[in-house]
């Protein structure tokens, strides 16, 4: 008989297991290692876009001869960063740690289940992960080094790049099909293994938010799928599915059979990447959710409402794909109807937004380190929503469309917006996974630090991009007299990008640093209501989670109930 | 001691929803397979709508062998109907049998027809159409592929299952069934677009 003090070898414990908690563990650490990599190509990105033409320092030299000789980034090699930075960012950093990690995690510890609905499809969605990811940055090896058309691979340039674009759509297509076994696998998990009482309006607002957000990879994914296998024909097999008659590239005309529509990929990418865009959004506002609620010690103000907008949410974001295509020259009538669309979206992420402000009204703050990156989500979503309205009307996003505005509304919103909510989410749960709490001192010095710098960097996009430059410009506009005046700002948002960078090493060491030498949690530490702290023990058990099933009596925030003998009232307790 | 960890409504079905996971599961994964195609079929519109000229389909494919081969497919289909309704092993076995058989001539058939177009000069990059056409096509019989090898993989372990877990086995046949009506829709969609149009 094998008794628990003999430890697993590392290798079958985080290697091989099919536990959802190693599966989320593994994706949020290699999620991180790819936003670390994403940001560090953006910092190669800064240098030239703040000094053009000068030789990078410490790493110039490793660069290559045929990327930077001398140490000065090419502007082929430019495109390589930035569309490699977009499409690790997007699709191998931040959706895989909000979904694969937060998703995996904590899902079925939040509905009381011992695992997801099924394991080893969970794992494997993992391995493809990686494998997709890996697929990606081999690009990076292959002649005429990664993929250069941007994270929207426009063709025809995509159809006609290097062979780093066929490398990237391998890689995208493993991490469709990794996605969509993990979606399959998430919405299984919620609608049957819910413990018993846990109705579908005792749900957290994070199970939500992940049950939406499993829905739109699902049905949004395919098409891009779709796309990849098109675009990957163009490419290999010469057909000329997005290649028009008598196209000429550098004065030759391209030999292809043409009568192919450019774009068709485009509303076949925005078809998915639309809906993306809240895939990025709403996990970060279920983990916006939880924190608020547990430390204004108040219910979630319009719990009822805030589903059914997010369900809103989800169902609209496939209507709204081409206003990312005002200016492919639509008719008036089908811009007419991607704007009133495009404004009626907007809608419920104010109401999810009010209802997170409307819960702190008279309750009692606690300001810990997840709690500030939860406030601050608030704010800088505000701002990267409230520009996204601009760009959703035709007449005011023809002159926005592709200059660093549209660039400065993104970052918001999944930078100050996603990220920091991450943040919160990594600073809230890592006790629940590691036993031991964050360092709070250092906690802060990374939230003020990474607030100042991220405001630092994409506050002067908006500026820059209403005076006209246009995005992704390797030497950030000299080319262009109108941009002169505003080239110099990119200084300044370069010194922002490396205080993130310090702060961020601030980030690692206290990640690292407390597994050792942390607080020691307890079970409760937050004093939450959810079954992944009321149910299970803190760290949790190795395989099934919960030493007996719970059962569910209470909704998910029954914080400060009057009457009640605590101020906070576990899912799991029974009424008496 | 090591405590069996089993996850619920692998074999039944939850009361409250009525499914068991495997079931459900495939009608999601189903549901994004429809968005692949339909995203596919839409491109085909469009590219088609959009096109100068288009070729007489009819006219260059080979429209009996493959209405031969839609025949051969619903056939399968029925097969596998009867192997997701028996209660009989044997016939179970037998009916899952003929399922990868006349899944495995439909391939067979395909083959056929693709190295005859081939071998006539046809090419993918001739034009949107024929591109299309191999795309679709060859999208398609992969998923007969996985149909074929899924069912036998049942197939090879129906003796064993049955005795283990019969429901959990019932349930995944059933699964099974459900993934292969839908690859015989997705034909049937194809061969009236592709030939028949
Ligand atoms: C809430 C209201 C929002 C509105 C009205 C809105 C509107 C828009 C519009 C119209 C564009 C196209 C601009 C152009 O290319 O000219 C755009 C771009 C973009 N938006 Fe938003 N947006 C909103 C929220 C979000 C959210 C929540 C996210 C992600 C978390 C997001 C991510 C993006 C991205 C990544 C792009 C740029 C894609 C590219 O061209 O590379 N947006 N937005
Ligand atoms: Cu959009």
């Amino acid at each position: 008989m094998r008794h628990s003090i003999i430890r697993k070898p590392l290798l079958r414990k985080y290697f091989i297991s099919t536990d959802h908690k190693v599966v989320g563990l593994q994706y949020a650490v290699t999620s991180l290692v790819f936003l670390l990599v994403g940001f560090l190509l953006m910092l190669l990105a800064r240098w030239q876009l703040a000094w053009p033409g000068t030789p990078v320092p410490l790493v110039g030299a490793w660069l290559g001869e045929a990327n930077a000789p001398g140490g000065v980034i090419l502007p082929e090699f430019y495109n390589q960063l930035i569309a490699m930075h977009g499409t690790i960012m997007v699709f191998l950093a931040v959706v895989p740690l909000a979904v694969g990690a937060f998703g995996n995690y904590l899902v079925p510890l939040q509905i009381g289940a011992s695992d997801m609905a099924f394991p080893r499809l969970n794992a494997a969605s993992f391995w493809l992960y990686l494998l997709g990811g890996l697929v990606m940055l081999a690009g990076f090896v292959a002649p005429g080094g990664a993929a250069n058309s941007g994270w929207t691979s426009y063709p025809p340039l995509a159809d006609l790049a290097t062979t780093g674009q066929t490398v990237w759509l391998a890689g995208m297509l493993c991490i469709i099909v990794s996605s969509l076994l993990g979606s399959v696998n998430l919405i299984t998990t919620v609608v049957q293994l819910r413990a018993p009482g846990l109705t579908w309006f005792r749900l957290p607002f994070f199970v939500w938010a992940q049950l939406v957000t499993a829905f739109l990879l699902l049905l949004a994914f395919p098409p891009l799928q779709a796309a990849a296998l098109l675009q990957g024909m163009d490419r290999l097999a010469g057909t000329s599915f997005f290649l028009p008659t008598g196209l000429v590239v550098s004065g030759q005309a391209v030999a292809a059979a043409g009568d192919g529509s450019p774009l068709l990929w485009q509303h076949l990418f925005w078809f998915l990447a639309h809906p993306e865009v809240y895939v990025l959004i709403l996990p970060a506002m279920g983990i916006v959710a939880e924190v608020i609620a547990n430390n204004a010690r108040r219910p979630l103000w319009g719990y009822r409402t805030m589903v059914r907008a997010a369900l809103f949410l989800g169902f609209m974001s496939f209507t709204v794909w081409a206003h990312h295509m005002f200016l492919t020259g639509m008719g008036t009538v089908l811009s007419g109807f991607f704007q009133a669309t495009t404004m009626i979206i907007s809608v419920p992420s104010i109401v999810v937004m009010t209802a997170l402000l409307l819960s702190l009204h008279r309750g009692s703050i606690r300001f810990t380190t997840p709690m500030l990156f939860a406030l601050a989500f608030i704010p800088m979503f505000a701002i990267g929503g409230l520009t996204g309205l601009p760009l959703g009307l035709a007449t005011t996003d023809v002159p926005l469309h592709d200059t660093n505005y549209v660039v400065g509304h993104f970052h918001y919103v999944v930078a100050p917006g996603t990220i920091f909510a991450l943040f919160a989410g990594i600073y809230h749960w890592y006790p629940k996974v590691t036993g031991r709490l964050l360092h709070d001192g250092l906690g802060r010095i990374h939230f003020v630090g990474s607030l100042v710098a991220m405001n630092g960097i994409f506050l002067p996009m908006f500026v820059q991009g209403l005076g006209g430059v246009n995005r992704r410009l390797y030497d950030g506009g000299l080319q262009y007299a109108h941009a002169h005046g505003l080239a110099g700002l990119n200084v300044g948002m370069s010194y922002a990008a490396w205080l993130l960078a310090a702060v961020q090493l601030v980030f690692v060491v206290n990640l690292l640093m407390s597994l050792r030498s942390g607080r020691m949690a307890g079970d409760n530490p937050w004093q939450a209501t959810t079954l992944e702290w009321t149910a299970a023990p803190t760290p949790p058990l190795a395989h099934g989670n919960f030493a007996s099933p719970p059962r569910v009596f209470h909704p998910a925030y029954e914080y400060s109930v009057p009457g009640a003998a605590a101020d906070f009232t576990p899912q799991n307790e029974e009424v008496g | 001691m090591r405590r069996v960890r089993t996850i619920p409504y692998s074999a039944t079905a939850r009361p409250d929803t009525g499914l068991t996971n495997a079931r459900l599961a495939m009608w999601l994964f189903l549901a994004s397979e429809a968005m692949l195609f339909g995203a596919l079929f839409s491109s085909y519109v469009l590219l088609r709508t959009g096109a100068v000229a288009w070729p007489r389909q009819g006219d260059i494919l080979d429209v009996p062998l493959a209405a031969i081969n839609t025949v051969v497919l619903l056939a399968s289909s029925g097969a596998m109907w009867t192997a997701t309704r028996t209660v009989n092993a044997a016939a179970q076995r037998r009916a899952l049998a003929l399922t990868v058989l006349l899944g495995l001539l439909f391939l067979g058939l395909k083959g056929v027809e693709w190295a005859g177009e081939l071998g006539r000069g046809l090419r993918p990059a001739d034009s949107n159409f024929l591109g299309l056409y191999f795309l679709l096509t060859g999208l398609h019989a992969l998923h007969v592929l996985g149909g074929v090898l899924a069912s036998g993989w049942l197939l090879s372990t129906a003796a064993s299952a049955m005795r283990r877990d019969p429901a959990l086995f019932v349930t995944r046949v059933r699964v099974a069934g459900l993934y292969w009506h839908f690859v015989d829709a997705i034909w049937i969609v194809l061969f009236v677009v592709l030939y028949l149009t």
